[in-house]
């Protein structure tokens, strides 16, 4: 039973047999996986996987070694401008956040309209107020980073991601670096996200989210994906050794 | 312009001699400025208020003056504080480490300063003295960080050794000017003085780079 | 002990002078050494290889030579290479802002690579370029990281234009010993030399270290 609910809209991205080596370590070893429109799609698996790798090779702050990778129908560009121009259609977000210090909040979503887009100062501020509006931080626009809780850093620096109104948004493990308290609000904002349609890529240890807001996930396992498919087969009738080994060992209990 | 460098040949008996100098000026100032910076430092901690200020003070003063008019101050002052007719040497030695204590005063501070509270802490909560435990666990981490920085002084003192020439003191750097002055042969002798400091120094600065590397560190 | 400090007030208009030679000699200095120092930086750290050893062993080079030997290299025997004649001033500007640039490059690089990788990352991901993102995120924080060590820099700078004495430019340092050796009392004179300088120098590691703390939450990622 491996219904794909939104199978049916036009593939986003593409991974096919993608190969990365570091030196002697092969991190992915032919990662093949489909990502279609205003789906989901969560990568689950042990630390060391290769689900970060994978997300960091999408928009090319790494390079991959061997396969190929498609956004939106066209191969991933190898040039500077062309991996420009297609990181402006990807939004990501990382476990530390990196906001700019040196930058409010407002500044901080504003700096991709206004440095990439060109946009002018004060449109480009219209946006990014919008933009931390969406994610319930209006208020906090004039504050530098320093003075945010974690939880609100990640949902500024989503903001930031979302002001450049990307296709897809790739997130890569967003609440591992925060206190349990702060978690659920920055889950709410992907699940709020994720209704409004959103293509999302998220790699995640967030297994309830994973299970309540997934369209597709993929189980990764020492570069490899050992098993992809619906949450409700995932999760609650897993097919490989490997998925049932690694839930268990969260305690996955369903 | 004829260039005559065979200068610097002729002469290399006084330049080895003033070479001897530096080096053994920068001994005898390191000698005697960095048991007096610890002794500085401590005071600037843990002494009484009164000590402490004073301290403080000196810290304060040779850090903010430099360090050619100190030389020049001591070598008028000083036989009129002291009343001694003190050599040319002597009162470098003095100036220089007048103004190396201060600044080695400041990285002991800072070294021991370094160590978390928690580390005195622990140290307390298994029974030792503050004195056990400044010696056996602040002591002994704070020599660490605080090595390198004295590397890098030391580098920077063998250097201001060249001050201690307005003086008349016979280093290297005073004998290569008079050198000159005798010979006239400004462009061998300059060049000659410099590139004895690099010969010197630049080796120095690579062991303080290694020193910097293999003991800095990463909490 | 007699002291007459009426010496003072009689050369002050002299004195006065070298303290506004010192003034201008720091702040000239200080300014050229910090652009050259950031040209030099920024040319190690993205220009070709070969120029890279170079600038390592100019570098290098500049922390093995005292100033004082670089200050009268200068103005005795770079004439007589170059064959330009050059005033005190002169010599001693640029002989400081060669030494100076080195160690200002060496904290514009340190600086610079202390940046954490993450900061460029996230900003390679909004789509901009190398050279926006160094403009407009890894400098702005590297400038602030940079802060504490320009101010004891400025600090250095100010001492070493009293070296320049030696070379005969009439900085503070020089117009005392003029007076101290005119007037004979050369404890009075020195002794409000060092008044002076302290005073000029001071503030200089004060102030940076009030600056810093207001802004260090700017730089800190």
């Amino acid at each position: 039973m491996t219904e794909r609910t939104k199978a049916g809209g036009s593939t986003i991205i593409r991974y096919l047999d993608v190969v990365k080596r570091y030196g002697a370590f092969t991190a992915l070893r032919g990662v093949s996986l489909d990502v279609h429109a205003g789906e989901v799609v969560c990568l689950i698996g042990p630390s060391g996987s290769g689900k970060s790798t994978l997300l960091r090779c999408t928009n090319g702050l790494e390079t991959i070694d061997g396969g190929d990778i498609e956004f939106e129908g066209t191969r991933l560009a190898r040039d500077d401008r062309g991996l420009r121009a297609m990181r402006q259609r990807m939004g990501m977000v990382f476990q530390n956040f990196e906001l700019f210090p040196h930058l409010t909040a407002l500044q901080n979503v504003a700096e991709g309209p206004r440095t990439v887009l060109r946009m002018p100062l004060d449109e480009a501020e219209r946006r990014a107020l919008a933009m931390l509006d969406k994610v319930g931080l209006a208020d906090k626009a004039p504050n530098y980073p320093s003075a945010l809780s974690g939880g609100q850093q990640q949902r500024v620096a989503i903001a930031r991601a979302l002001a450049m109104q990307p296709d897809v948004m790739l997130f890569d493990e967003p609440t591992s670096a925060l206190d349990p308290e702060t978690i659920g609000e920055v889950l709410n904002v992907m699940k709020a996200l994720a209704e409004e349609g959103m293509t999302m890529v998220v790699v995640t240890h967030e297994m309830t989210f994973a299970r309540r807001v997934g369209d597709w996930i993929a189980v990764f396992d020492a570069g490899r994906i050992v098993e992809q498919g619906p949450p409700r087969q995932i999760f609650d009738a897993p097919t490989t050794e490997r998925t049932r080994d690694f839930l268990g060992h969260l305690g996955w209990t369903g | 312009m004829t260039l005559d460098w065979s200068v610097v040949w002729q002469h290399r008996d006084a330049l080895a001699q003033g070479t001897a100098t530096t080096f053994l000026l920068t001994v005898a100032t390191m000698a005697i400025a960095v048991p007096c910076g610890i002794v500085v430092a401590v005071l600037r901690l843990y002494g009484w208020s009164p000590l402490r200020s004073l301290a403080t003070a000196y810290v304060e003063l040779f850090r903010n003056l430099p360090l050619i008019l100190v030389v020049y101050w001591a070598f008028y002052v000083l036989p009129i504080l002291t009343g001694l007719g003190l050599s040319p040497l002597a009162t470098g030695l003095a100036a220089l480490s007048l103004n190396v204590t201060a600044y080695n005063a400041e990285t002991f501070r800072a070294g021991i300063n370094s160590i978390r509270r928690g580390q005195v802490e622990a140290a307390m909560a298994l029974g030792m003295t503050r004195l056990q435990a400044l010696r056996r666990v602040v002591v002994p981490q704070a020599l660490r960080r605080v090595l390198p920085v004295l590397a890098s002084t030391w580098v920077s003192l063998f250097k201001d050794t060249s001050l201690v020439s307005v003086i008349a003191v016979t280093e290297l750097a005073y004998v290569s000017m008079q050198i000159r002055a005798q010979t006239f042969r400004v462009l061998e002798m300059l060049t000659a003085m410099a590139a004895l400091y690099w010969l010197l120094g630049y080796p120095q600065a690579k062991i303080v780079d290694w020193i910097q590397r293999r003991w800095s560190v990463t909490e | 002990m007699n002291f007459d400090f009426g010496v003072i007030a009689d050369n002050g208009r002299f004195l006065g002078y070298g303290v506004g030679i010192t003034v201008v000699l720091s702040l000239v200095s200080g300014l050229t050494s910090l652009v050259l120092g950031l040209v030099v930086a920024l040319a190690r750290l993205y220009g070709p290889r070969g120029l890279r050893s170079l600038i390592v062993l100019y570098v290098d080079s500049m922390r093995a030579i005292p100033v004082l030997v670089v200050l009268v290299w200068t103005f005795f025997a770079l004439p007589i290479v170059a064959g330009v004649t050059m005033s005190p001033f002169a010599a001693a500007l640029i002989g400081l802002t060669v030494h100076l640039a080195a160690y200002a490059a060496e904290i514009v690089r340190a600086g610079i690579e202390s940046v954490r990788p993450g900061q460029t990352r996230a900003a390679l991901a909004l789509g901009m370029s190398r050279a926006q993102i160094l403009r407009r995120i890894v400098l702005p924080q590297a400038i602030v990281r940079m802060l504490p060590a320009f101010g004891s820099l400025l600090s250095v700078t100010i001492k070493d234009t009293a070296i320049a004495s030696v070379i005969a430019v009439p900085e503070l340092m020089r117009q005392s010993e003029t007076v101290a050796g005119q007037s004979f009392q050369p404890i009075e004179v020195f002794t409000f030399a060092m008044l002076l300088y302290f005073l000029m120098l001071y503030p200089v590691t004060r102030g940076v270290d009030r600056v810093y703390r207001r802004v260090a939450h700017l730089g800190r990622s």
